[in-house]
């Protein structure tokens, strides 16, 4: 495992010798340009996985893998993750920190398991149940405070981002019970961190 | 570095201000403090120490899926009553079946003055509901005795096991009716009541049979309907009464004493 984690570091600074700072590195359009990893957020104890951002690095587009072991949530479960954020003002702060000081964001997600459907069996008459239990969609906002570094003689950038969110089911029941419900009810707080190619 | 701390610090008002369940990790999971855990086996505990007297007064109520707001009311009527031992809840505790509905309904149902019990609905059994149900409250189908009455709780929630012949568990039915010694007066109490769609149509016969043979059982109570219903609808002596939902705002007293029984319905 050493050997192989020092021939692939080998790698990884040869060819950034070729490369100067500053200069976009020339990507597969394909390859992600960052990855992330979350800890709760209704999408699993921990997930993580690629994202893409726009251009103007206001937007960003993540798929993320989540596990919730049976330790923490009583049941395991494995649920994937689409969720897309929006983080339209940046502060450029010294030494190249930066933050982004608002994000607002929606995602959808799938859990694995016999007991869940996206489509209700036959024995059930049309409408009888009218959500599905296998794929919630939901919405959060936070915010994320960031710092551009050279690794490598390649620019990164690390983020730890925030995230209050909730979802469908929670939205419906706060909506219909606002004297028992209050907001912090049904809204989680979730952690992140984001390392970032580009 | 210095700007990023008031933004922390928001951050950790705002996490602080929902302390509660500050992190959650999926709508399924099921995770529960001990104070909810083994609900009826610690409640039905506390019924036992109740003192008995001629008549036993009880509340059924149900439904309670996505009506916070009317369970409080409910909560708040309930408590006025007079002589009330202990409360039933017919069923469809929770809408979507989560764990953090099942927790809300239990918040709200131990500011009772009395101890309640519940039998599990067609909407208790969604996603891991059942899993959470039996963590929560106990298994499927059990039973208590009660001064005069005993009470038999089963699932009867057939579609959601796909009309499979599984439930209601008839054979684990008549087992229980025949437990019965001491000849109490026995109350099955379930959510989908026989003659529902829900129920399933080749147990309809066997389970109303099993009923009707049994001299000690007088009445059975269900919930499902969301509407105050009640009759003698198999003509074999046995009197079937619904409750309503708590979006409809009803329950029901039942008294029950030596020989006999009432049943009084409540709006709030």
């Amino acid at each position: 495992m050493k050997k192989y984690l020092l021939s692939l570091f080998l790698l990884v600074s040869l060819q950034s010798l070729a490369q100067e700072v500053g200069l976009r590195p020339r990507r597969k359009w394909f390859l992600p340009d960052h990855l992330k990893l979350q800890f709760a957020g209704n999408i699993g104890f921990v997930s993580g996985g690629p994202g893409y951002v726009s251009r103007n690095q206001t937007l960003e587009t993540d798929l993320l893998f989540g596990f919730l072991p049976q330790k923490f949530g009583g049941d395991a479960l494995v649920t994937t993750t689409l969720k897309t954020t929006y983080s339209p003002w940046r502060i450029g702060l010294r030494d190249n920190y930066y933050i982004r000081p608002f994000s607002i964001g929606a995602y959808l997600s799938y859990t694995f398991g016999p007991q869940f459907d996206t489509k209700w069996p036959s024995y059930y008459p049309a409408g009888y149940y009218w959500w599905a239990t296998a794929i919630r969609p939901g919405a959060y906002i936070g915010g994320k405070a960031g710092r551009n570094v050279v690794l490598n003689n390649r620019r990164r950038s690390l983020e730890l981002y925030y995230e209050l969110g909730t979802y469908d089911l929670l939205i419906i029941s706060y909506i219909q019970n606002k004297s028992f419900l209050k907001i912090n009810d049904i809204v989680s707080l979730s952690l992140g961190v984001k390392f970032a190619f580009n | 570095m210095k700007h990023i701390l008031p933004w922390t610090a928001l951050g950790l008002v705002l996490l602080l201000s929902s302390c509660d369940n500050l992190f959650q990790y999926n709508p399924n999971e099921e995770t529960l403090l001990e104070s909810e855990r083994n609900l009826t086996a610690k409640n039905i505990d506390k019924i036992s120490q109740l003192p008995v007297s001629d008549t036993t007064r009880f509340i059924l109520m149900g439904d309670s899926q996505r009506w916070y707001d009317e369970c409080e009311d409910f909560v708040q009527s309930a408590n006025q009553q007079k002589g009330i031992s202990f409360v039933l809840h017919a069923g469809d505790i929770s809408d979507f079946g989560l764990t953090q509905e099942f927790k809300w309904v239990n918040e709200i149902m131990t500011c009772l003055k009395y101890p309640y019990v519940t039998v599990i609905g067609n909407h208790d059994i969604v996603a891991n509901g059942s899993a959470t149900y039996r963590k929560m409250f106990g298994p499927l189908n059990y039973s208590f005795a009660f001064g005069r009455d005993r009470f038999i709780f089963i699932n009867t929630n057939s579609r959601e096991y796909a009309f499979d012949g599984s439930v209601p568990d008839i054979a684990w039915l008549k087992a229980q009716l025949a437990d019965n010694p001491t000849h109490k007066n026995t109350i099955v109490v379930g959510h989908v009541p026989p003659f529902d769609a829900d129920f399933d149509k080749n147990l309809e016969k066997s389970y109303t049979e099993a009923l009707a043979t049994d001299p000690s059982v007088k009445f059975t109570l269900y919930g499902h309907q969301h509407r105050f219903y009640e009759g003698q609808f198999y003509d074999d002596g046995v009197n079937y009464h619904l409750t309503t939902s708590m979006g409809a705002r009803g329950y029901m007293v039942v008294s029950t004493w030596e020989g006999g029984y009432n049943v009084k319905r409540v709006e709030f």
